[in-house]
């Protein structure tokens, strides 16, 4: 983890956005070559670096203070004001896009901002400390995304980025209290924080800080709900997502209301042997006649691939009696009635003798139906194969 | 009989799996229908039958979520204290935490419609919520699935 890559790693979660967010890379990763080759020495300067503080519209030392600020950055910060120093000629490359920053900094605010949800989004980063930093609130905080924000976890590198995009915004809205703002609630540390932005003229103590915390996680669960539920994207407001969840919530159990009715219903008619067969064959042989009504699954059974199914290999992978039979089909097993059964996986049921769950012998007259274990055979694949 | 048979299937499969084993859940499913078809063929009413079927659907259902989640625990236990349990053992169970806020009649909602969702606090009864929400339509759909190809099948007759 080299910290001239970092801002750029940082700044690659909003890579998805605009070919604008590229060109800041290209910035940045400008300056971080320009950095390298020159040599590293503390002294401030606040000089001419000309383009890179013209662009900040602030007079060179605020910004550089701006930049020193991020006292865990302050390695690359330093370095940065050391590639102010020597040359115009990378820095053409901020001039040009220089119309393009406003919007940058708007788009890599965001990507500053997903450094709240991906912290949230893995509780063993919310060490419970907070950090306020000041923001935009014109953009509404979007979707958490977990993988590229994991790497902003570090406080320092997102810190850096948050820098230079209030450094940009300056630009766009120059604001001294925002700066300011930056300044005050910073400091360099490394721990892993849940960055909580704290908009302008908002409260920074900690009792407000993890009441956002909690406002933005909340908010963020709402947003995974509303994707859920189908036809929630496009409503706001939390009362009316909320109702819409609870519908259709309600609509699903109701479902399943319905369809367990209608499964009764079809039940008599069903001949759930083969099925039984078929389960069997999927999921090990099984203790039958346990007296009247109770199936002991033996856990030692399962086998685990059985058959190429996923199924099979959730299985506890315990091979004991291979009376299970793979698509391959193997005859045989005379160990019980079940595993006689389960020999047909494929042909179902080649001796189309009893079902597995012989309870009483009431059933075994149910099961004497070969035609209709083929074609059931076809309809639980295809309920299967879901 | 069958409410046996749904506690040896579970512990039998024992471990955590994410809901999105989808052959599980319909395993389990299928399973549990044949047991239910099973323990009295004719003698029970269609309701009953239904009513079993349902109990089926949910407790397979929580089953294949996975203990982890706090509403397939709850509407486990919910399933199996049916069976008339007297003597409740007095547990170490934290039950009640008691979120306050019972101002919002969304949220109340909410809760109500969660198993397990009384003693949540906000945040997490969203997240649970949300798994509830995705089990359960892995759920329809799987019985949509055999109630479409058992129709089917009986129609080719």
């Amino acid at each position: 983890m080299e910290p001239p890559r970092s801002s750029g790693v940082g700044i690659d979660n909003s890579g998805e956005y605009s070919p604008e967010i590229a060109e800041t890379l290209r910035f940045e990763e400008e300056i971080q070559s320009l950095i390298h080759p020159s040599s590293f020495d503390g002294s401030a300067a606040p000089t001419g670096g000309g383009s890179f503080t013209a662009l900040l519209g602030l007079p060179a030392n605020q910004a550089v203070e701006l930049l020193h600020d991020s006292g865990a950055r302050e390695p690359l910060a330093s370095r940065i004001r050391v590639g102010e120093h020597p040359v115009h000629r990378p820095f053409h490359l901020p001039l040009d896009c220089s119309s393009a920053f406003p919007s940058n900094a708007t788009l890599v605010d965001r990507a500053a901002r997903f450094s709240v949800f991906a912290a949230e989004g893995s509780p063993a980063s919310s060490s419970g400390r907070l950090k306020a930093e000041p923001q935009d609130s014109d953009s509404p905080p979007l979707d958490p995304i977990p993988t590229g924000p994991a790497k902003r976890k570090d406080t320092g590198r997102s810190k850096c980025d948050v820098r230079l995009s209030l450094s940009f915004k300056s630009q766009a809205k120059v604001t001294a209290k925002k700066s300011k703002n930056a300044e005050e609630n910073t400091d360099g540390d490394k721990l892993p924080y849940v960055h909580v932005r704290a908009r302008r003229g908002q409260a920074t103590d900690n009792h407000s800080l993890a009441e956002r915390a909690r406002r933005e996680k909340i908010n963020a669960r709402m947003k995974l709900l509303q994707e859920l539920v189908p036809g929630c994207s496009k409503i706001t407001g939390t009362a009316l997502v909320l109702d819409e969840i609870i519908n259709h919530v309600q609509t699903l159990q109701r479902q399943v209301e319905f369809l367990s009715m209608r499964l009764a219903a079809v039940n008599p008619r069903i001949d759930f042997s083969s099925l039984d067969s078929y389960l069997s064959a999927e999921c090990g042989p099984v203790t039958v006649r346990n007296g009247p009504g109770g199936v002991v699954v033996d856990p030692s059974l399962w086998p685990t691939d059985a058959t190429a199914e996923a199924t099979r290999r959730l299985l506890v992978p315990q091979f004991w009696h291979i009376d299970l039979v793979p698509p391959q089909l193997q005859p045989q097993q005379s160990l019980t009635t079940w595993e006689r059964d389960g020999a047909a996986h494929s042909q179902l049921l080649p001796n189309p003798t009893t079902s597995l769950f012989l309870y009483d012998p009431a059933n075994s007259g149910d099961t004497n139906v070969p035609h209709r274990t083929a074609k059931l055979k076809t309809a639980e694949d295809r309920a299967l194969n879901l | 009989m069958y409410r046996r048979s749904f506690k040896d299937t579970k512990s039998s499969l024992g471990s955590p799996n994410p809901n999105f084993s989808k052959p599980m859940v319909a395993l389990r499913f299928l399973r549990a229908l044949s047991l239910v078809r099973c323990s009295g063929p004719g003698a029970r009413s269609p309701s009953y039958r239904a009513r079993g079927i349902r109990r089926a659907a949910y407790a397979c259902m929580a089953a294949s979520a996975g203990p982890r989640r706090a509403w397939s625990r709850a509407l486990l236990r919910k399933i199996r204290r049916r069976p008339g349990r007297g003597l409740r053992r007095p547990r170490a169970v934290i039950r009640r935490r008691r979120p306050v806020g019972g101002g919002d009649p969304l949220e109340v909602a909410l809760r109500r419609l969660v198993p397990g969702g009384g003693c949540m606090e906000y945040c997490r009864l969203l997240e649970e919520a949300a798994d509830y929400v995705k089990c359960l339509a892995m759920q329809v759909r799987l019985m949509q699935t055999i109630v479409d190809s058992a129709s089917h099948v009986n129609s080719i007759d």
